[in-house]
């Protein structure tokens, strides 16, 4: 194919006319400059918007995109010089009005203007970097009118009255209020902040802390509080009002600081009204006010939280110091759980459940449960009494409840073996008197400490109730094996008890009554028989006994007494009168438990079946008795309880201490030397500080002790001190 | 074997009484097991250390063992030996009255202005036997902390007899604790 020359078409450009007129730009800049300033006149109607839009367009592309841009700039400029001198003109309360309509007339031109010079805004401007014509209106109008020096300070001025109307009590008009606030927004956050927001503040804080000071003076504290909280939320709502969302947290944080943080030492510490009275007069609202207002500042919460600590440590300490509050420790531990109870109320109630008072209360409870020395032993006793008697006719929940809070309280204890101690004596005398409510209540509270403490901690109280089951058994088949031949004389039950898991102390046997002794006797036999190579011996300080007995006018009663009270009645049997030294020689009772169970039998009210001489409270050792053969009662079962001692004597708790404190030494012992075994060398600080750490589940161990322990093992070759550093210890193994 | 007898007479050949504390230097060059005994390996083994084959050389060693005390680290060790030495056979810690008669005899040579203190609150407070870890912590705790207590530590793991016998001294207000009393300046 033959490639003939082609013909090259061109296509021209579309030339324009060129404008020759050379007073063109100067003719429509003028068309314009008139329409602006038919807009701002109002009287845009008359103005054909698409014959100014092509003009401003024909400008821009004949390159006069600079002359009308400047023009824009001066004539605008020009009315704004007229508009902020007819604004500065106005008088008084009519000066925001008239700033905000003219603002809005500004808005409504400007808005006009860009309509017509669209073309400029976008092609002239971006490429010569210029500010857009809106914003630009915006700038004027700052600079021109906000920042003219007359309109300026007035502006602010009149707002920051306003406000202080409001503060007052007065009503403004929050519309326009919000309008201006919004112009001074919309000229960009700088001018809001500098020109509105910084002097609103100092504005604040100065009224603020002028009102404070005098609601200080002549509040008490929960009024001080409302009208704080009062003055917060109006500031809120003034926010949510008028005001940027922004200045919230400026603003609150203001009324925080001269209206709380400013006098929140004064205002707990209040008297007649601050936070000891607040908490004393379980004032939930107060307390929950404070709570939530002091959170706002920094140490709020932690001031509240030490004021409640010491109080709670005073009244604490007072509580089981006071030698009246000791007298009764079933009482005693109540006041402990109720004054829980209501600090644990105020904590769920007014300070949101703050797991940091949670702590606080905790550590103050074991401060000063532990300043009492017999805590271990009262909360025992509680337990006691709530088994005993207490729990009667309450449900298993209450139940559950009641023994939460006594583990609650075992918690706090430091020493917990002490408790065990006597939670072991009291269970005991429980089990053993059958006095015990509720097995499964039982149970359930050795369960716990099992889950508290461990398996070893419970290992003997589980024991116990094994030997009880065991004893059972036995009792079944004892009757079994004995059949008919017991059915004269007196019915005997036994419990055989394991030595070591109770706590028996040595006691001799007391001189049992031939009648029993038989039956005793029979029992042995039976009992070694089946079970050979044990050894049993009779805890006769233990047991209970049900006698019947005939009075003088031939009235039967049944006495439910305790071993060693029916080894004296039996004695009666064969003698209308016998002396003190003459039971005492006959029985051979302790000469301690003899005077008690004589004092139960004779010197009771209603249960005095035995008459004394002299008559008088005490027993003493020349007294003689007499069969009461007057005695009456209404009853025909007679319950005649041991004048026994429940809380310990003074002796008694002598000699529990130096129990505990013996079988502390073993633990102590095998705590060092497992931490040895695995460190081989280590320090005494640092030996004391694991050993602490390794028992206090249990206990608090004393340092001086564990020096002494340490030492014996020196002694006995465990340990050895090193031979350059004389404070290293090393294990020898 | 030398035994108590035997010791005297030696004593009478030496010039000496046989409670001066040159004799314990003695049985601790001898490596004795115990008081007022010297078997005869330790005998000649003791002699032929010194270098001594006359009862002449003996008298004049006795001076140079009398110096020995002055020693530091030989007083160490001869406090050391001391109580295994007094302690009799088969028990494990030495008996009050003899580990008091020791100190004085011991701190006699090295002075420890608070000797009289510790025997007299020991027979106050403790009234019983001493274990080696005190006899050996009293010596250091002689040599380090001084007799005002100014640099005493409760914390410095001193056996709990010695934490009493401050305690004794400050409750008795025979030491003031950090101050130099006259009592402590006259000695």
């Amino acid at each position: 194919m033959s490639a003939p020359k082609k013909k090259n078409f061109q296509i021209e450009a579309f030339k324009h006319r060129v404008v020759v007129d050379p007073k063109y730009a100067e003719k429509t800049w003028k068309i314009l400059e008139h329409a602006i300033h038919e807009i701002y006149n109002h009287n845009a109607s008359g103005l054909s918007f698409e014959e100014l839009y092509r003009n401003a367009y024909n400008m821009v592309l004949h390159k006069f995109g600079e002359k009308l841009y400047s023009g824009l700039v001066s004539t605008m400029t020009a009315h704004l010089k007229e508009i902020a001198k007819h604004i500065e003109s106005t008088q008084g309360g009519l000066f925001l009005e008239e700033l905000n309509r003219i603002w809005a007339e500004h808005n409504k031109a400007l808005q006009m203007i860009r309509d017509i010079l669209m073309y400029m805004d976008r092609t002239f401007i971006p490429s010569t970097h210029k500010t857009p014509v809106h914003e630009l209106g915006l700038n004027l109008w700052r600079d021109n009118i906000i920042h003219s020096s007359k309109i300026h300070k007035r502006l602010q001025d009149t707002l920051l009255e306003l406000v202080q109307h409001e503060r007052t009590g007065e009503v403004i008009n929050r519309g326009l209020m919000r309008n201006v606030i919004q112009m001074l927004m919309d000229l960009g956050s700088s001018v809001y902040q500098e020109d509105f927001e910084k002097p609103f503040l100092d504005v604040s804080a100065d009224f603020y802390r002028l009102e404070s000071q005098q609601y200080i003076e002549c509040c008490d504290c929960g009024d001080y509080l409302k009208k704080a909280e009062k003055r917060l939320i109006e500031e809120i709502e003034r926010v949510s009002h008028y005001l940027d969302t922004k200045s919230e947290p400026k603003l609150t944080n203001v009324v925080e600081k001269e209206m709380i943080e400013s006098h929140m030492h004064r205002l707990v510490h209040m008297e007649n009204s601050g936070l000891v009275n607040m908490i004393v007069n379980d004032k939930y609202e107060d307390l929950g006010r404070m709570y939530n207002l002091f959170r706002r500042v920094s140490t709020g919460l932690a001031l509240i939280r030490d004021v409640m600590t010491s109080h709670i440590r005073e009244i604490g300490k007072q509580l089981v110091t006071d030698p009246e509050k000791l007298k009764d420790p079933v009482d005693f531990v109540q006041r402990l759980l109720d004054e829980k109870d209501k600090h644990d109320k105020i904590i769920s109630s007014a300070f949101n459940n703050d797991k940091t008072f949670q702590n606080a209360l905790n550590s103050s409870f074991e401060f000063f449960i532990n300043l009492n020395p017999r805590s271990p032993e009262f909360i025992s006793l509680f337990v006691d009494d709530k088994l005993r008697k207490g729990l009667k006719g309450v449900t298993e929940e209450d139940v559950e409840i009641i023994l939460d809070k006594v583990m609650m309280l075992f918690r706090y204890l430091q020493e917990k073996d002490v408790f065990e101690k006597y939670y072991k004596q009291h269970l005991a005398k429980r089990l053993l008197s059958g006095k015990t409510v509720s097995d499964d209540a039982e149970r359930s509270l050795i369960v716990k400490l099992k889950t508290e403490c461990g398996y070893q901690f419970t290992s003997k109280l589980e024991g116990m109730f094994t030997d009880m089951k065991t004893s059972q058994d036995t009792m079944q088949g004892f009757h079994a094996a004995a059949g008919a031949d017991l059915a004269e004389g007196p019915s005997l039950t036994v419990q055989v008890l394991t030595t070591g898991s109770w706590p028996t102390q040595s006691v001799n046997t007391c001189n049992l009554p031939s009648e029993i002794l038989g039956v005793c006797d029979r029992f042995k036999t039976y009992y070694l028989g089946t079970h050979t190579g044990r050894r049993l011996s009779w805890q006769t300080n233990m047991g209970t006994a049900d006698l019947k007995a005939t009075f003088g006018k031939g009235q039967k009663h049944e006495l439910n007494v305790s071993t060693y009270q029916m080894c004296i009645l039996m004695l009666f049997n064969k003698a209308d009168r016998m002396s003190y030294k003459e039971i005492e020689q006959a029985t051979e009772i302790p000469a301690s438990d003899l005077k008690r169970c004589l004092q139960s039998l004779a010197c009771v009210k209603g249960k005095n079946v035995l008459r004394k001489e002299p008559m008088s409270k005490d027993i003493a050792e020349d007294d003689a008795f007499y069969f009461n053969d007057k005695f009456s009662s209404k009853f025909y079962k007679v319950k005649i309880g041991t004048v026994v001692a429940q809380k310990e004597s003074e002796p008694e708790k002598q000699e529990t201490r130096q129990r505990v404190e013996e079988d502390r030494k073993p633990q102590i012992e095998a705590a060092i030397v497992r931490i040895m075994k695995s460190r081989r060398v280590l320090d005494h600080n640092n030996i004391v500080a694991e050993v602490t750490k390794q028992l206090q589940s249990r206990f608090l161990p004393n340092p001086v002790v564990i020096k002494k322990r340490i030492e014996s093992l020196i002694e006995r070759e465990f340990l050895e001190r090193d031979k350059t550093d004389r404070k290293l210890y090393r294990y020898l193994a | 074997m030398i035994l108590a007898d035997g010791i005297s007479l030696l004593c009478n050949d030496m010039q000496v009484d046989p409670q001066d504390i040159v004799m314990l230097v003695l049985s601790w060059h001898m490596k004795a097991a115990t008081m007022c005994e010297f078997s005869k390996q330790e005998f000649i083994g003791g002699l032929q250390s010194l270098g001594i084959d006359s009862l002449e050389k003996l008298r004049e060693k006795l001076p140079f063992m009398r110096s020995e005390m002055k020693d530091e680290h030989k007083f160490r060790e001869i406090y050391n030996f001391a109580f295994s030495w007094a302690k009799e056979k088969g028990q494990k810690s030495l008996a009050l009255d003899t580990a008091i008669g020791m100190w004085q005899l011991l701190f006699a040579e090295k002075e420890w202005p608070l000797v009289e203190h510790w025997c007299q609150f020991l027979q106050a407070r403790h009234n019983k036997a001493i274990s080696r870890d005190t006899w050996s912590q009293l010596l250091e705790f002689a040599r380090n902390v001084d007799p005002a207590l100014s640099n005493y530590d409760a914390e410095g793991a001193w056996p709990y007899l010695i934490d009493e016998f401050v305690e004794y001294l400050t409750e008795n207000s025979i030491v003031q604790i950090g101050q130099m009393s006259d009592w402590s300046q006259k000695c």
